[in-house]
């Protein structure tokens, strides 16, 4: 049963996995059982830190900021994916049937979004959405509307901020889209022709069913990301008008910049992480991923 | 052949570790020379490990890293001008200055403090003084610098500065929170009196009624949480008498008429139309009055210096006034006292050192604090007795009618801040915020007095208040 290498080869697998794992454990491993520590502790940088059970979770669970924030997230995560996925899905289409220079270029400008970070897309739609003098109000007024109070009205807030978040994810979204798109073999398509299928037709039964681990992906790096989504409030709102755009991550990083102890923001962030990975779970069981049949 | 195969194998990954480990080290170097402004002599000092700058020759000047919030330019500059004064003054001490902008001073200073890496001195306002104290953050003063310094404090201010019997900070300077400022000529045009500036919140808001025209707003305050947490304390002590929660810190103390008044004037002030609907500008700014925008705009009192240095052309249209109590009376507080204070970090090396130099830029030769308040345009206040004598005989100041109103008119019947953590002002302020748009006063005060009774016990804040 055991060759006559059998150490050898264990030696060479741990030597190859060493450098990963000492990074994961110092990186990684080592912080995360540390923080889950401390979420048990009231912790103050000047102090040692006091073991004080779950009381930071229950101070949390029983904070209607907390539960509220968790809503706006995914309330937020609502306007931003499908409305990005369904825009990009469509300009990924119109793309694949551009041809030439053109295309080249149109590819590379919808892609600059996503080298712009957040923080800068923030502060140029805070321009965009300036009560006087806004490019929003500008149009608004155009057609007659009063100056409309896009950032401080409860209503309009976070519908506000989702739209730079649309137009960050645009780019890159668009591209991934039209990499599945190129990868769906044409003879596909060319039977469907024969059988005299409609553009509809070909777009329900051979372009979504190809596209299904495109759009998974999408889906659950899409979620992740909108429901982590905090610098596009922080930056235009603070987080109001009265915390209607204090999505999860601000919520916890309010916390930690403001709270004299720390455990609590730390607990936020762990539960967060367990709110994160069973929404990515779920998704991952409703659409059941299978290997494409034949990319 | 296959063992030899694997002989390098395990050499590369092992060669892999100790690069990691190499590049890791660098990263921390780096950190610790990159930082930016400072001299050649510090950032060499700063990147030598401590071991090493110990066995020096003892001739070598010991590093304190001070960190400033930035402020109005022209208190930048003067922090910079006076460092560098204080470096070139003596061969003991060299101050490494670092300026962080305000909205990222919180997340800069804790991510220091969790690192051990804290500054040794830095700024920090009146109301945070009594908090880091009793958590040990910043290192009591007495002994540190001469008892004469704080002989030389006002008595009010010395209360600010104190936990217990010691002080923890030294004051630089006190400003007033709230001060209306009135466009004198656009109050002759909408037929009101420019020397008559409104007293009660009626009057204010019917003032604002009639100067409200197309391109202007008639009035303008905080209107964001945020910025109404801090700017409406003196109007919630001035209208009730007490803070927003009892002494002992033990429970909520504002569900009653007087916080419901308050309540109910910003949501009225915001509903009128007199206010734009969305902020122009973060409350201390005056930028939305310095433009023109708005008729009157309540401000702290730094904003003298904004308008003198930035909007120059509108200063000889400009009143200003004390901000408008319910009822009009002259004594009641509209206005907390608010101001700056340096520190010494508990943690920090050479307390000593960074004692020096908090004794020679606040404490010291009372010129540096004059020409402090005169390059911010008289809109700060001394907290030194020896500051105010010397400034008498300084033409400048003694000729200046806004200092003068605003030391005889505002000042005195300003309040302290108050020293509870700040989730209870937000608390409250998240309650105006709401009935501004919309919420019926009854409702946003019970919601914000449910969430300050949560907090403190939550917290177990009663009977903690470092004061009592």
């Amino acid at each position: 049963m055991f060759k006559k290498n059998y150490r050898h080869d264990n030696l060479t697998a741990y030597s190859m996995l060493a450098p990963i794992l000492v990074g994961l454990t110092i990186f990684v491993l080592i912080p995360f059982a540390y923080a889950i520590y401390l979420s048990f502790t009231d912790w103050g940088f000047y102090q040692a830190p006091v073991f004080v059970g779950f009381k930071n979770y229950w101070v949390n669970l029983t904070d209607p900021l907390f539960t509220k924030a968790i809503w706006t997230g995914l309330k937020f995560t609502l306007y931003v994916l499908p409305a990005q996925l369904v825009l990009a899905f469509l300009f990924a289409n119109v793309l694949k049937g551009l041809k030439g220079k053109f295309s080249g270029f149109v590819k590379s400008s919808i892609y600059i979004p996503t080298v712009i970070s957040g923080i800068v897309a923030s502060v140029i739609f805070v321009f965009i959405y300036d009560y006087l003098g806004g490019l929003a109000n500008y149009i608004a007024g155009l057609f007659g509307s009063e100056p409309i109070a896009w950032l401080a009205e409860v209503k309009y807030a976070l519908p506000a901020i989702a739209i730079p978040a649309i137009w960050l994810g645009f780019g890159i979204t668009t591209l991934i889209m039209l990499a599945g798109l190129l990868d769906i073999s044409e003879s596909y398509y060319e039977a469907a022709d024969l059988e005299g299928a409609g553009t509809f037709t070909k777009m329900w039964y051979i372009t979504l069913p190809l596209m299904k681990n495109i759009s998974l992906f999408l889906l659950v790096t899409g979620f992740t990301a909108q429901l982590s989504q905090f610098e596009l409030s922080w930056v235009m709102t603070g987080g109001g008008p009265v915390n209607e755009t204090q999505t999860p991550n601000l919520y916890i990083l309010l916390h930690f910049l403001n709270d004299v102890m720390i455990g609590r923001s730390i607990a936020a962030a762990l539960m967060f992480f367990v709110v994160l990975g069973s929404i990515s779970l779920v998704i991952f069981k409703i659409l059941n991923s299978e290997k494409a049949v034949e990319g | 052949m296959q063992a030899k195969g694997k002989f390098w194998a395990a050499l590369i990954s092992i060669l892999m570790v100790l690069s990691l480990a190499l590049t890791a080290c660098g990263g921390s170097k780096n950190e610790a020379s990159s930082s930016p402004s400072a001299s050649d002599e510090g950032s060499s000092s700063a990147s030598a490990s401590p071991s090493e700058s110990a066995s020096a020759a003892p001739a070598e000047k010991v590093t304190v890293e001070f960190w400033q919030t930035a402020f109005e330019d022209s208190t930048n500059k003067w922090f910079k001008k006076y460092v560098d004064e204080f470096n070139k003054s003596q061969d003991k001490v060299e101050i490494k200055y670092t300026l962080v902008p305000g909205d990222a001073w919180a997340q800069k200073l804790k991510a220091a403090q969790a690192a051990g890496k804290a500054p040794e001195v830095y700024t920090m306002n009146y109301g945070g003084i009594a908090n880091a104290a009793k958590l040990g953050q910043i290192s009591p003063l007495n002994g540190l610098l001469p008892d004469s310094a704080f002989d030389d404090i006002y008595d009010n201010v010395k209360d600010f500065i104190k936990v217990g019997d010691k002080y923890y900070a030294y004051p630089k300077l006190v400003e007033p929170s709230a001060v209306l400022y009135y466009r004198k000529d656009l109050f002759q045009a909408a037929g009101l009196d420019p020397e008559k500036p409104p007293t009660t919140w009626a009057e204010l808001l019917d003032d604002a009624k009639k100067l409200t025209a197309k391109g202007v707003f008639g009035f303008s305050t905080a209107q964001v949480a945020g910025d109404l947490g801090w700017s409406s304390w003196g109007l919630q002590f001035g209208t009730s008498g007490h803070q927003a929660v009892t002494n002992y810190w033990s429970k909520a103390d504002i569900n009653n008429d007087a916080y419901k008044s308050v309540f109910k004037f910003y949501q009225d002030a915001y509903q009128s139309g007199v206010m734009p609907k969305q902020q122009l500008a973060p409350y201390p700014d005056i930028k939305p009055f310095g433009e023109g925008k708005v008729a009157m705009q309540v401000n702290g009192s730094w904003a003298i210096g904004q308008l003198r240095n930035t909007y120059a052309k509108m200063v000889p249209n400009t009143g200003i006034a004390k901000m408008p109590s319910m009822n009009g009376d002259p004594n009641s507080p509209t206005a907390t006292l608010g101001g700056w204070t340096l520190v010494v970090d508990s943690k920090g090396k050479h307390q000593q050192e960074a004692a020096s130099f908090i004794n020679y830029l606040l404490a010291g030769d009372p010129a540096i604090m004059i020409d402090f308040f005169k390059t911010s345009g008289f809109s700060k206040f001394s907290p030194r007795k020896s500051v105010d004598e010397a400034m008498k005989s300084d033409a400048d100041a003694s000729k200046d009618a806004w200092r003068a109103y605003i030391a005889e008119k505002i000042i005195p019947t300003s309040v302290a801040e108050p020293i509870y953590p700040w989730d209870i002002s937000m608390a409250v302020s998240t309650g105006i915020e709401s009935a501004m748009k919309g919420t019926k006063v009854d409702d946003a005060i019970a919601k914000a007095e449910k969430t300050i009774n949560d907090f403190i016990t939550n917290n177990k804040l009663a009977g903690t208040n470092p004061k009592q």
